[in-house]
């Protein structure tokens, strides 16, 4: 991207559109790698059932890792589990995003002070882009969480280099 | 109608041809594949009693045009272990085995894309390319679930053809043709005249072929089912089972072509059978062109009638794939050796002694 | 059906030296004790004997005692010196529907305790969660290794009460 940096210093119209195209097929069709260890998984699962489909934004579950833009890790990492996400998240494809989901993958969770066995938050082996309070968070939260993302995405530039 | 059309417009065969063959890729069938997916997503949902893509332009109509632009973008990996020929070969290999099949498919009276002699030979011959396509993916991907997936779905494509074309042997018994295009022409007149309703010559043989007609109907759309790999023939890209099959280690626009296969296929078998059994493209009532005595507009309400055909025996698909669930690996070879062979065999014996009175 | 004190006597007079006593002044079930390294032969006439026929293990669990004397350690902590560390033992005869519990106390520097794997199949895992928390080592089980935390994980043993979590592991921060 080196020679359109210089090109298009500012925002030219021409490069704002094409940015806003590609920017709402990425947010409108986030392949989801639902990565369910725990209680959050069932939330998750209720988020994508009937009375909070997570289908009306174009989010449908996928099982393979190479397939899907979104992983949503939800529930406790242990220690164990780590290894395994990092591997994971290193076999989906660029440009891939993070939502942490429920406390226990936010900060350790309800483990923090005696979980000999629990990594204290996701984000100590994957950068996050979202994060979902909550132990479990409703099917809402969720899906607020799901449009931040989205909002994050819509903001993203192909010439400007992101955070 | 369309060749002579061409080759006015550009005076030379060779590109009459060439925009021939390429213009139901371009004009039907992408835009059908990408219909297709959204009809899938709405027809699961509704049966699963929720929305399906709402949020993506109006209902949600522009979704697929978003997972499409959204695969371009992705990063294309191939993992260091992978057998890099083979591994690229093998979506392109299944795209054009598709694809390819549609070149004989009868779209309507005035547009066949190679109106061969041949016709449903050369359908079932080159949809068999995906075969290899399959298994050349489900090795390359240097993963023991594609592998597995990847045979297994072999195995079921090869098992299903034989009923297939037993089928295609009992319509070809009767109608004495292989050319779709002259099978077509020949369930002219009204819905009575359709081959599952025993053929256009009126006599004891049609009324007595009619239990077999619907026999042999269900025998090939289960047995294309299988070959599409559908539900409920889908243990190759079963998710609790195998992870996603033989396309588990594909991303980006690879996986895209595997994809929009899956439904061109969907697309291309509905087709045939429509064409087989429910008079191709022949409307059930008579045309309004004839009513109104405009000539040219005859083959476009053709056109309207197949396309309806085919997309009412893709939604019954999708209608089975939500509802029923899934067949074991052994179970699946066991309906096609033990149940399906035999009952095609014995249909066609019954029907080549009917078509001797 | 037999009350723990007949079964007492029964085993003393078959096993002799290697039952140690009947703990029942305790507000909990009573108890044998039992040496660590015959548990083993005690547990197979347990379940073999056609009178008792306790043929289901219920639960068996690791425990450290924390009887031993505390030191301070390098890093400001607590060290605990000497004691022992234990395992209970909970049998069930479906037969009978009686339910008895054993125990069996090492020494806590270096536990060793003979394994029940080949008297009850599902001891496996049991006896491995043990190892695992406590760090008992049970001889003649056919594949001890770590079931609950990672297989390579050096920094001792969690469920032990004088245990520190590590710095890092594979290079992720472990405390909060």
């Amino acid at each position: 991207m080196g020679l359109l940096d210089k090109q298009f210093a500012t925002d030219s119209i021409v490069v704002t559109k094409v940015d806003d195209l590609l920017n709402w097929a990425r947010l409108s069709s986030l392949w989801q790698m639902g990565f369910g260890l725990a209680c959050c998984a069932i939330e998750m699962m209720a988020t994508s059932a009937s009375h909070y489909d997570f289908d009306r934004f174009g989010v449908i579950p996928r099982p393979s890792p190479r397939q899907s833009d979104v992983i949503i890790i939800s529930g406790t990492v242990t220690l164990k589990m780590a290894l395994r996400i990092k591997r994971l998240y290193e076999q989906m494809p660029d440009p891939k995003y993070v939502i942490s989901m429920g406390s226990c993958s936010n900060c350790g969770g309800p483990y923090w002070e005696h979980g000999y066995h629990v990594l204290k938050g996701v984000d100590r082996v994957i950068p996050v882009d979202v994060y979902v309070p909550g132990c479990p968070p409703r099917p809402e939260a969720l899906l607020e969480g799901l449009l931040k993302l989205q909002e994050k995405i819509r903001n993203e530039s192909l010439v400007k280099k992101s955070a | 109608m369309t060749y002579d059309f061409f080759f006015n417009l550009t005076g030379s065969y060779v590109w009459a041809d060439i925009i021939q063959s390429l213009l139901p890729l371009f004009i039907f069938i992408l835009p059908f594949a990408l219909f297709a997916v959204w009809l899938e997503r709405k027809v699961s949902a509704h049966m699963q009693d929720r929305l399906g893509p709402m949020r993506v332009g109006k209902h949600g109509w522009l979704q697929t045009v978003a997972d499409i632009i959204k695969l371009i973008q992705k990063e294309d990996i191939v993992a260091e272990n992978n057998d890099k020929p083979l591994f690229n070969l093998a979506p392109v290999l299944v795209f054009v085995g598709t694809y390819a099949a549609f070149a004989a498919i009868p779209f309507s009276s005035a547009y066949i894309g190679s109106n061969i002699d041949l016709g449903v030979f050369f359908i079932v011959a080159v949809s068999s390319f995906v075969v290899a396509g399959i298994l050349m993916a489900g090795w390359s991907s240097n993963n023991k679930y594609s592998l597995l997936g990847a045979m297994r779905s072999a195995a079921q494509i090869i098992s299903y053809e034989i009923p297939t074309v037993l089928v295609i042997i009992t319509i070809v018994m009767i109608t004495g043709t292989l050319n779709l295009g002259t099978l077509s022409e020949m369930q002219t007149g009204h819905f009575w005249n359709w081959m599952i309703f025993g053929g256009p010559t009126f006599g004891l043989t049609k009324i007595l072929l009619i239990p077999f007609m619907i026999l042999a109907f269900g025998i090939i759309y289960t047995s294309t089912l299988a070959e599409v790999n559908r539900t409920p023939f889908d243990i190759p890209e079963a998710e609790s089972e195998l992870v996603s099959g033989y396309h588990t280690e594909y991303s980006g626009m690879k996986f895209a072509m595997f994809f929009l296969a899956e439904y061109a296929n969907m697309f291309a078998v509905s087709a045939i059978v429509a064409a087989l059994f429910f008079g191709g493209y022949q409307s059930p009532v008579g045309y309004l062109g004839n009513l109104f005595n405009i000539p040219w507009l005859v083959p476009v309400e053709q056109l309207f009638w197949f396309t309806a055909k085919g997309l009412f025996f893709v939604f019954v698909q999708m209608w089975l794939r939500w509802t029923l669930p899934r067949l074991r690996v052994d179970q699946l070879m066991q309906v096609c050796w033990k149940y399906l062979i035999p009952l095609a065999f014995v249909n066609l014996i019954v029907v080549g002694l009917l078509t001797l009175l | 059906m037999k009350t723990i004190e007949e079964i007492f006597n029964l085993l003393k007079e078959k096993f002799g030296d290697a039952i140690i006593e009947l703990v029942s002044n305790r507000p909990v079930e009573s108890f044998i004790v039992i040496a660590p390294l015959e548990i083993d032969k005690v547990c197979l006439f347990l379940r073999d004997n056609e009178e008792l026929s306790f043929d289901n293990l219920m639960i068996l669990s690791g425990v450290d005692d924390a009887n031993g004397k505390n030191v301070p350690d390098e890093d400001g902590g607590t060290k605990i010196e000497g004691g022992t560390v234990s395992v209970y033992y909970h049998l069930e005869s479906t037969k009978f529907r009686n339910k008895i519990a054993l125990k069996v106390s090492a020494l806590r520097e270096n536990p060793e305790v003979n394994s029940v794997e080949s008297v009850w199949r599902h001891a496996d895992w049991h006896e491995r969660e043990a190892y695992d928390m406590i760090g008992i080592k049970f001889l003649n089980h056919p594949d001890l290794r770590r079931i609950l935390m990672p297989y390579d994980w050096e920094a001792g043993y969690p469920l032990r009460k004088d245990y520190k979590n590590p710095e890092f592991y594979q290079g992720m921060k472990v405390p909060y």
